[in-house]
């Protein structure tokens, strides 16, 4: 009888110490979890590539407004981008136009600080040319940013800014 | 069966022959015995309280005004982060292992802990961890001074007390699974007869329920603090950006621990209150069984929560929304805990002896932690209370009002079983009103504190704080002094106290440690309690026949 009872306490308590040594194998398991639940969700998550603290990294937002009237839409795919000094820049748009009629546009760009657009070099943009839509087309267009070697220190942020205009026929 | 239970009401000579063998050392070192072992855990449990208050006071003194009076920040930080390291780890979860050893086997009529040997091996770890902690003030750099969370970057970059601090979380955290080992087996296995699952004290229910969430969260923390302890030494980059980690997932494996771990401080408190309500209401506990049920609903909804500690590291709105909704779900458990102590006193004959005094003081006040507890819960609100003095006034209620009033209580109620005397009643209402009247001087102003902006673990503050501080300090003395009071009272008790105790002092008691003399004699129910005693008890406590199992 106290034997039966001593077996059963024993097969007892190994499995609570299972249970222990799994928990503590959950805890590190958590880690790749993490890294993945953060991928999936794109939660925005501290990054080894900002840890390079000898550089400044410049964060860039973008900013999208369209002329009053015009059937179109443009939205930001990426508003907000950090950057290193003398790394390159891509950043996606998605134009939209919601008439049932083709419709030629152009985006204008601008800069705040103003100072900033020396130092955000575009290589490409779509603002370089006047697009032409056909009825209800939705096009991903880019722009793409070489950011200048030397940032000043205090700049820690810099707006691009886009609006969109209808392109007028030349006179 | 009876002669057996007349022997323990009798003082047994063979044991008392036996015992009279038996050195100081012998007893206490290699204590196998569930009592002594039990008596070593609570004595152990107060000295740390002690040491831990020491500290709480060290910071209201330096609080006191604002500017720096006593302690530089670095050192200031120090006292905070050990004072919560204490009192967490090495007051109030041993207090609770010590009542679960000493009255777990009493109550289920088990003769004692399912393995005595690794008993006494789960206490003997906390001294050397309690040394660490405090050695850890010597050492070059000073002790941790991270806050007890020891969030990275801070815990990464300290200097070697984080260390000891790490591996006496280690020692802790293996006593506390071994215990909670131990208190499963005891509760599954060696029950008296006659005394199914749901007919079990809810002490015992709230105590089991505890030893698995220790069993299921020590682990993680243990995970925790390890990578903590390779990030520092070993090159590994679990939590530093540096190497791709990230301090967030510190907080997140922290806080899968930290949560429950909330829960292990107050479920056995409401275990212990649910003994003593149903006494000295002479009334059986009402709604036993929901009571049970709201027990394993709080446990298993602490595991769901934890995103609400962390809600101002940014987190999606949807996740925020989670965490919000479960965390106010808790509420839903605990609020029919509280329902079913106020319907056992309702239309109960009541007296006021101190332990139901304390466990009045804990349903009102934990009451008051609760509501501040779902006043955070919201998120929005949340993030402009983060980390400022009125989370620390709702920790307090909960912990201090909760946690350490209950152990109160249960010193009271049960010191007449394990000292065989009565203690002076007059001194106990004082004991009681004297902390019931401080501790709300010192923490309610907290909560103004925080509303205000005031942020906490801060040496220093502007002169607009001034005004509250100093009462809360004020407060904390008086509280403090008030315990130099209890130990008196309870060494007075020991040495004699006002007279002999019966083997049942409390006229509502009809749990079975009840049956056993006072003191309870070295060994009990060696001969499990028989059928007719523990269906004499259950009958009492309206746990016969009236529901289903």
């Amino acid at each position: 009888m106290q034997s039966t009872l001593q077996q059963a306490n024993r097969k007892l308590a190994i499995r609570m110490m299972v249970i222990a040594c799994m928990m503590f194998g959950f805890g590190y398991v958590m880690v790749p979890f993490y890294d993945a639940f953060c991928q999936v969700l794109g939660i925005d998550r501290a990054n080894s590539d900002f840890a390079n603290t000898s550089a400044a990294v410049i964060r860039v937002e973008f900013d999208t407004n369209v002329d009053d009237g015009l059937a179109a839409t443009l939205e930001a795919l990426d508003p907000v981008l950090a950057a290193k000094p003398g790394g390159l820049l891509k950043a996606r748009f998605r134009l939209v136009n919601k008439s049932d009629q083709p419709l030629k546009v152009r985006a204008v760009p601008s800069y705040a600080p103003a100072r900033s657009a020396g130092l955000l070099q575009k290589l490409e943009c779509f603002c370089f040319d006047a697009l032409t839509l056909a009825p209800n087309e939705q096009r991903d267009v880019t722009v793409v940013l070489l950011v200048a070697n030397e940032l000043p220190a205090e700049l820690g942020a810099a707006t691009l800014s886009y609006t969109l205009h209808p392109e007028l026929a030349p006179s | 069966m009876t002669t057996a239970n007349d022997a323990l009401h009798a003082p047994s000579h063979d044991h008392a022959h036996e015992e009279h063998h038996v050195s100081f050392v012998q007893r206490w070192f290699y204590a196998t015995n569930h009592k002594d072992i039990g008596t070593l855990y609570l004595w152990f449990a107060f000295s740390m309280f002690i040491t831990g208050g020491i500290m709480a006071l060290c910071i209201r003194a330096e609080l006191f005004q604002p500017g720096l009076q006593f302690w530089q920040p670095d050192f200031f930080n120090q006292l905070t982060t050990l004072h919560g390291v204490i009192m967490v780890f090495g007051a109030i979860m041993p207090a609770f292992t010590g009542l679960a050893n000493w009255m777990l086997p009493l109550m289920i009529g088990a003769p004692d802990m399912a393995f005595a040997r690794m008993n006494n091996w789960s206490f003997w770890l906390l001294p050397p961890a309690a040394a660490l902690l405090m050695i850890s003030f010597f050492v070059p750099g000073g002790a941790a001074a991270g806050g007890w969370t020891l969030y990275p970057p801070l815990s990464i970059q300290a200097g070697m007390g984080m260390d000891l601090a790490i591996f006496a979380i280690h020692l802790l955290g293996l006593s506390s699974i071994m215990g909670s080992i131990n208190i499963v087996t005891t509760v599954l296995n060696i029950r008296a007869p006659g005394m199914t699952m749901l007919k079990m004290p809810l002490f015992g229910w709230t105590m089991l329920i505890t030893a698995y969430l220790l069993i299921a969260v020590a682990p993680v923390l243990a995970g925790a603090v390890t990578m903590l302890l390779t990030d520092r030494h070993f090159d590994t980059h679990f939590f530093k950006a540096v190497g791709g980690g990230d301090p967030v997932l510190f907080q997140h494996i922290f806080w899968f621990f930290g949560h429950p771990e909330v829960y292990i401080m107050a479920l056995p408190a409401f275990g212990i209150v649910s003994q003593i309500i149903p006494t000295f209401a002479r009334k059986p506990l009402f709604g036993y069984v929901s009571m049970v049920y709201a027990t394993c609903s709080i446990a298993i909804l602490s595991f769901m929560v934890w995103g609400h500690h962390m809600f101002a590291v940014g987190m999606p709105a949807s996740t925020q929304l989670f965490f919000m909704f479960l965390t106010m779900l808790i509420a839903v458990p605990t609020g029919v805990k509280v329902f079913n102590w106020i319907a056992t006193m309702w239309q109960g004959s009541m007296t006021f002896e101190t332990p139901m005094l304390f466990s009045i003081g804990f349903v009102c006040l934990f009451t008051v932690g609760g509501f501040s507890g779902l006043i955070l819960a919201i998120a929005p609100v949340d993030t402009q209370m983060q980390d400022t003095y009125y989370v620390v006034a709702h920790f307090h209620y909960v912990l201090v009002a909760g946690a350490l009033f209950s152990l109160f209580g249960a010193t009271y109620y049960w010191l007449p079983k394990w000292t065989g005397y009565m203690y002076h009643e007059g001194r106990g209402q004082f004991h009681f009103w004297w902390s019931m009247i401080w501790f709300n001087v010192t923490f309610f102003p907290m909560h103004f504190l925080g509303l205000a902006g005031m942020p906490r673990r801060i040496p220093d503050y502007n002169m607009q704080f001034t005004d509250f501080n100093a009462m809360a300090t004020v407060g904390a003395f008086c509280f403090g002094l008030g315990q130099i009071f209890f130990l008196f009272n309870v060494i007075h008790t020991i040495r004699g106290g006002v007279g002999k105790a019966p083997a049942s002092p409390w006229e509502g008691a009809n749990t079975l440690e009840w049956e056993v003399a006072s003191p309870a004699p070295h060994h009990t129910w060696e001969t499990p309690p028989s059928l007719e005693i523990v269906e004499k008890g259950l009958k009492a406590q309206g746990l016969l026949g009236d529901h289903h199992e």
